[in-house]
């Protein structure tokens, strides 16, 4: 386990305040609070989600050339607003929405301050009249910035657990 | 009449389906039945697309498709040849290759390890002396072949030995297809999306073969956020409704071209002065090859002073009466500026795609209506939806593309002509 004997440490009250962190940022999302959500995003964020393919051991999974998010804050900000109109057909009524957040680990960035977090996702999302979810698992990396007394998240990258996405449309925020 | 009392699926579909009075039946959608009978008779008989050629550009590229039911391997071969086989060893029926795409010269199965070279011939298998001292039967081994052609870069693929070739397949549509794909050298960026949505197959196909209407209503969203002037920017243009059951759209606006200069002179060299003038002229362009292959040029808009846009070709590949698998791919002209591939991914993955702001809404309609479509066959009666819009139409005379082509983009011809196609061979015996 190479990566885990690599882990630089962070102080026990620095993983706090990112699990706090993190914690908040899915009250925000869960609530719908998404005015509030996109102002954790720095402006020069780069939100991306890559497409995952089947392939056999030791051949890419992971293709970086294209995705289901590939998003700037300007472009995020336009997802945010649409869903402000009265015409987000898709999200209105909204999916309800629970991001579970878990197995996170900090680590130093190479920028000064800067850290890196990976976590997990459980992302259950319901809507409709037939008491079906689907359950959209990935995993994250965000690269957080200090700012002010918590963060900013200035990258993330978010990589689904699916090479076929299971759930209809991406119109929710991973 | 009780139209569900009829033990036989074609009776019932000649009994309701009637594309030239624009009524066509919900259940046609959803009828278990009426999905058997299409896998084999639409499906089976006609050209589908598989891939495009910038995907396996490289001797022994090959990628794994769906052809209706029939999982296959596209596969360019060591004499670069393009073939596309069934994904099933013939000894016992196995899968060949079980993961998405893949570069080698050969496929072991992994059942009892029976290999083929990508030319599709039995090269070998474990302990053969042994196993069969009469020796193989290497010709009958050999893996089960579709025809495969390619048009503008378009590789398709049919099971029908006695299916017409693709250029007659596409006929008339291949005039607009030149200025889809053909204009330049295109490539696939990356892989396709997939995903699965709730829908019936032909609702997606239908929608992009002729429905601008739905742009209005549907995508709303786009004027209220000011990207587009008037909600109404789906409405100017030509509807065109070439022969063979394929459709488009072509939405116009007269500011000039909207792509980038450095493109000009491929397009010149590659399409007629009418093909170019068109071009020039585009502001969207949607349309649908029969059956269930779909293409887009997403409405351009403007970001940063910059005008933009995605293009997207897709397959609505059924996997169930009620269920799809979207594959969504991207694709750029190779040999465009940076700038553009970057802001045409970017475009292109806010619009449409898994997360595309405009698809988003699009799936839900297409699974709502798949649900109702599903009701409807519990009535005796078939709920009949009406497609009159632009009957009566006088087709354009002074067009310079093939097809009756209709000025304005507001009309449902297209997806009459859709429906004829699919009943003709949903009738057809043979």
């Amino acid at each position: 386990m190479t990566a885990v004997s690599q882990r630089v440490g962070v102080p026990l009250e620095t993983r706090l305040a990112v699990e706090d962190f993190l914690v908040d940022e899915a009250l925000l999302l869960d609530d719908r609070r998404f005015d509030e959500w996109f102002e954790l995003f720095t402006d020069d964020l780069v939100y991306q989600a890559p497409v995952r393919v089947t392939a056999k051991r030791g051949h890419e999974e992971i293709v970086d050339t294209i995705f289901h998010f590939d998003e700037s804050k300007q472009s995020l900000g336009l997802r945010v607003r649409r869903l402000g109109t009265d015409v987000a057909w898709a999200e209105d009524p909204p999916s309800v929405t629970r991001h579970y957040v878990s197995n996170v680990r900090v680590t130093q960035a190479d920028a000064p301050g800067e850290l890196v977090v990976r976590a997990y996702v459980l992302l259950y999302r319901s809507r409709g009249d037939r008491g079906l979810h689907d359950m959209i698992s990935y995993v994250r990396w965000d690269v957080l910035r200090p700012s002010g007394s918590s963060f900013q998240i200035a990258r993330r990258r978010a990589v689904l657990d699916q090479a076929v996405l299971g759930t209809k449309n991406l119109a929710i925020f991973l | 009449m009780n139209i569900f009392s009829s033990a036989d699926p074609a009776e019932r579909l000649l009994a309701s389906v009637q594309p030239e009075a624009a009524k066509i039946p919900a259940h046609i959608h959803t009828d278990p039945e009426i999905y058997r009978l299409e896998m084999k008779r639409v499906f089976g008989r006609v050209w589908l697309f598989v891939a495009h050629e910038s995907e396996i550009p490289e001797r022994g590229n090959w990628v794994v498709r769906d052809m209706g039911e029939q999982n296959v391997i596209v596969s360019r071969g060591e004499d670069g040849q393009l073939r596309v086989f069934l994904n099933s060893c013939r000894h016992r029926g196995m899968k060949l290759a079980c993961e998405d795409r893949g570069t080698g010269k050969s496929w072991r199965c992994p059942y009892h390890g029976f290999t083929y070279n990508n030319s599709g011939n039995f090269v070998g298998a474990p302990y053969q002396r042994e196993a069969y001292p009469e020796g193989i039967d290497r010709e009958g081994l050999q893996l089960i072949e579709a025809r495969c052609e390619s048009y503008a870069g378009l590789v398709f693929a049919t099971f029908n030995a006695n299916a017409e070739p693709l250029d007659d397949f596409l006929g008339e549509l291949r005039w607009y297809l030149d200025i889809l794909v053909g204009r330049a050298e295109f490539e696939v960026v990356g892989v396709p999306q997939r995903w699965i949505v709730p829908t019936a197959w032909k609702l997606p196909a239908e929608n992009f073969a002729s429905d601008a209407y739905h742009t209005v209503t549907t995508h709303a969203f786009l004027a209220k956020l000011g990207l587009v002037k008037g909600v109404d920017f789906g409405k100017i243009g030509y509807h065109v409704v070439p022969a063979g059951g394929h459709g488009l759209g072509i939405g116009t606006q007269e500011e000039g071209p909207w792509y980038p200069a450095e493109l000009r002179a491929e397009y010149e060299s590659r399409l007629s002065l009418d093909q170019l003038a068109l071009m020039d002229r585009i502001k969207n362009f949607h349309g649908n090859v029969f059956p269930n292959m779909s293409f887009l040029i997403p409405n351009v808009i403007e970001i940063a002073g910059k005008r933009v846009t995605g293009m997207t070709i897709r397959q609505w590949q059924p996997i169930a009466p009620d269920q799809i698998q979207a594959l969504s791919w991207h694709l750029v002209e190779k040999n465009a500026p940076d700038w553009w591939k970057e802001l045409g991914r970017k475009t292109y993955v806010q619009t449409f795609g898994s997360s595309g702001m405009f698809e988003q809404d699009d799936t839900e309609n297409w699974e709502l209506q798949t649900r109702n479509s599903l009701s409807s066959l519990s009535f005796d009666e078939p709920v009949l939806l009406d497609y009159r819009m632009g009957m009566g139409g006088v087709p354009m005379t002074d067009f310079a593309g093939p097809g009756e082509v209709y000025e304005g983009k507001y009309s449902e011809a297209a997806a009459r002509g859709f429906y004829r196609r699919w009943l003709d061979l949903m009738l057809a015996e043979k």
